[in-house]
C-alpha cells in the first residue's frame, strides 16, 4: 500500500496521502514535511464523525472535496471486504491539478481495494473486519455476529445463520461492535428511526438509535417485534410533546408496530 | 433575490437549504427536509473546519460530495451555510462554477 500512496504523493501539489478505516483509524500514510503520521492520525476522528453524519442523507457517497483557503482535501471511499469501508484522503495545496488528482485518486483507490482484499495487506489493517463508521457496503448487505465481543463482520462469507441485514448503523466507535438487524424490513426501520429522529435532535440521531437498540435488544439482532419499544426509547429523547407524537406517527408509517 | 434563492435557481440544483455552523435551520427551497439537512451540514461544516485547522489548510470555503444518485455542495458564507442538492450528480461541476460566479457578484 505504501507504493500506491507514494505514487499519489509524487503528484504535484500533494502533501499527504492517507488511508483511514471506518472508525477513523490510520491504516497507511505517506506525507511530506509536517504531514507526519501523528498529525494525520488526529484527523481520523473528526473525519469519521463527519462522514457518519453525511451518511444520514448520502449513504451512496463515492467522493468528496473540501476546498480551503490554503489547500484542498480530497476524499475517496474505498469499499473493501477485508477492512470494511475505508477512506483515501489526499491533502493538497493550491498547485494541485484537480483533474489529474481526480483520476489518480480513483485509480489508486481501486489498487488499494485490491491490495486490501488480496490479503497481502491484512496484517497492516489489523483484525478489524468489522462494519464501520464510514458506511455499509452496498454489495455485501449481510452481516453476522463474529464473536463474544459482538463485533460484526461485513463479508458475505460471514453471513451464515441467521441471515442478518446490515442496518447501515454499525458504528464501531460507539462502543463494542455495531447494530445488526434480523432482516431487511428491520434494517429499513432503523434507518427510518435515525432519519426521523434527526429532525428533532440533529446528527447524533444514529448514535441514539444504536444505543437504544442495544437497550431493547441487548443480545439479539433488532427485529420489528421490538419496534414499539425502540420507538418509545427514542421518543424520550424529544422534549416537545407534539414533536414526540409526530415522531411516533412517522415511525408507524415506516413499518413500526 | 436572496442567496438561497439564487442558489436554488441554478440549473441542476434540485433543492437548497440555508443554515449555519451551529446546525440552525434558516430556510429551504424545494425540500421538506431542511431541518435535517441543516443540522447534518452544520455538523459536517464545523467538522471540516476543525480538520482544515489541524492540517493547516485555513478556512473552509466549500465542501462537495458526489454519489451515485445525487451530489451535494456546501458553500460556506460569512454568517451562514448554503447546501445545494444536485441532481443528476454529473451537474456538480457546472453548479460549482455557477455558484462561484454568483459569489463574485455577491462580493
Amino acid at each position: 500500500m505504501d507504493t500506491i500512496l507514494q505514487g499519489l504523493l509524487d503528484m504535484a501539489g500533494v502533501n499527504a496521502a492517507v488511508l483511514f478505516d471506518g472508525s477513523g483509524r490510520l491504516l497507511a500514510h505517506r506525507g511530506k514535511s509536517v504531514y507526519d503520521r501523528a498529525l494525520c492520525e488526529q484527523v481520523g476522528g473528526p473525519l469519521a464523525r463527519a462522514i457518519d453524519s453525511l451518511q444520514l442523507q448520502h449513504d451512496d457517497w463515492e467522493s468528496a472535496t473540501a476546498q480551503f483557503a490554503d489547500g484542498t482535501l480530497l476524499l475517496r471511499r474505498v469499499d473493501t471486504a477485508s477492512a470494511g469501508p475505508c477512506v483515501l484522503a489526499l491533502v493538497a495545496d493550491s498547485t494541485l491539478n484537480p483533474a489529474f488528482a481526480t483520476v489518480a485518486i480513483r485509480v489508486s483507490s481501486n489498487k488499494l481495494k485490491r491490495a486490501l482484499d488480496g490479503g497481502g495487506a491484512s496484517s497492516s489493517v489489523g483484525s478489524t473486519g468489522q462494519a464501520s463508521a464510514l458506511g455499509s457496503l452496498p454489495s455485501y448487505p449481510a452481516a453476522a455476529p463474529a464473536g463474544p465481543g459482538g463485533s460484526q463482520v461485513g463479508h458475505p462469507a460471514a453471513a451464515s445463520r441467521p441471515v442478518l441485514a446490515s442496518s447501515g448503523l454499525s458504528w464501531s466507535r460507539t462502543g463494542g461492535g455495531g447494530v445488526t438487524a434480523a432482516d431487511q424490513p428491520s434494517a429499513n426501520y432503523l434507518t427510518a428511526c435515525a432519519r426521523e429522529l434527526a429532525r428533532h435532535v440533529g446528527p447524533m440521531s444514529k448514535i441514539f438509535v444504536e444505543e437504544a437498540v442495544r437497550r431493547v435488544c441487548p443480545d439479539l439482532p433488532f427485529s420489528l417485534a421490538a419496534s414499539r419499544a425502540l420507538a418509545d426509547e427514542l421518543a424520550a429523547r424529544i422534549d416537545d410533546e407534539d414533536d414526540r407524537q409526530a415522531f411516533l406517527v412517522a415511525l408507524k408509517k415506516s413499518g413500526g408496530k | 433575490m436572496t442567496d438561497l434563492e439564487t442558489v436554488a435557481n441554478i440549473a441542476g440544483v434540485s433543492a437548497a437549504v440555508l443554515g449555519d455552523l451551529e446546525g440552525t435551520f434558516l430556510g429551504a427551497v424545494r425540500t421538506g427536509d431542511g431541518e435535517t439537512i441543516a443540522a447534518e451540514m452544520g455538523f459536517v461544516g464545523s467538522s471540516f473546519l476543525d480538520i482544515g485547522a489541524l492540517l493547516g489548510l485555513g478556512t473552509l470555503g466549500s465542501f462537495s460530495l458526489s454519489g451515485r444518485a445525487r451530489s451535494c455542495l456546501l458553500v460556506v458564507r460569512p454568517q451562514s451555510l448554503i447546501t445545494a442538492l444536485i441532481s443528476p450528480p454529473q451537474s456538480l461541476g457546472p453548479v460549482e462554477r455557477a455558484i462561484d460566479t454568483a459569489f463574485q457578484e455577491w462580493t
